[in-house]
């Protein structure tokens, strides 16, 4: 059973708002829905990472982008790399940093690991989740990213 | 003042790395990067850096253990996380094992440069 409730998702709506005004300078639309929710646009782009949860919280926390999104982002910051394995690792930065300042709400009993990152095709994501999974749907520019919140709070001995 | 920086991602290293040409960080040098805390550690026994940028969520050896066996090494090593790592019981435990500084990402350049200068100011 997921007891995932609304603060804990707008914990992570805060970092990913706080990750993306951080960088762009610019404001993103944030649209939240459950994953299987049959109207919800399908999550998965072209590149995922996902972050696995230990202590007291399993599951996972992905986010997943077209490529053309991250390679965006990356010029922005300046960066002259921008080959496949460059977009696969700043994407897995972003999902470990997204991670990471959630930390700051649930504490460091929410162990978090390194990322893992692939090139992914459509709904892939809704092949790997928990029917209760949150989607959180990014809108930057003209592009569309997700993360998608899989986690639940571990049972207490 | 020779610089290692550690983190395990690419982005990361080469974006401290660039900083590192901004003229008010020019009494700092590279000395080098490490993807892990092992690699962080073998390189800290060769050479003597004066700052590291240290992430915490790193395969192999995090940034905490990490911290705490470069200082063992090098006691005078000025250590700044760098880390995405919100919660203050992370930030805690890292300067408990002799970081000087810790940075939340994600950082603007600015706020990295700042961290440096106040590392290094006499």
């Amino acid at each position: 059973m997921n007891d995932i409730n609304e603060e804990d998702i707008h914990v992570f709506i805060d970092a990913v708002s706080h990750f993306f005004f951080h960088v762009t300078k610019e404001k993103v639309e944030i649209k939240t829905a459950y994953l299987l929710e049959s109207d919800v646009p399908s999550a998965t782009f072209d590149m995922t990472s996902y972050i696995t949860l230990s202590g007291s919280f399993s599951g996972r926390i992905y986010f997943s982008t077209p490529r053309s999104m991250i390679n965006h982002l990356l010029l922005m910051m300046g960066e002259e790399v921008r080959n496949k394995e460059r977009l696969l690792d700043a994407v897995g930065e972003i999902a470990n940093t997204i991670s990471g300042n959630a930390r700051k709400h649930f504490g460091e009993t929410m162990e978090v690991s390194v990322p893992t990152s692939k090139e992914t095709k459509s709904d892939w994501l809704k092949t790997v989740v928990s029917p209760h999974a949150y989607i959180i749907l990014v809108k930057w520019k003209q592009y569309r990213a997700s993360v998608v919140v899989d986690i639940q709070r571990a049972t207490q001995q | 003042m020779k610089l290692l920086i550690v983190d395990d991602s690419a982005l990361i290293r080469s974006r401290v790395a660039r900083i590192l040409n901004d003229p008010r960080l020019s009494a700092i040098q590279l000395l080098g990067m490490a993807k892990d805390g092992k690699e962080a550690v073998a390189l800290c026994r060769q050479h003597a850096p004066d700052l590291v940028t240290m992430d915490i969520t790193m395969p192999n050896m995090d940034g905490v253990v990490c911290t705490e066996e470069i200082i063992e090494i090098h006691p005078h090593c000025n250590i700044l996380v760098v880390s995405a790592l919100s919660d203050k019981a992370t930030a805690l435990k890292a300067l408990k094992k002799g970081a000087r500084g810790f940075l939340y990402k994600p950082f603007s350049d600015e706020e990295l440069i700042a961290a440096f200068l106040e590392l290094i100011k006499p």
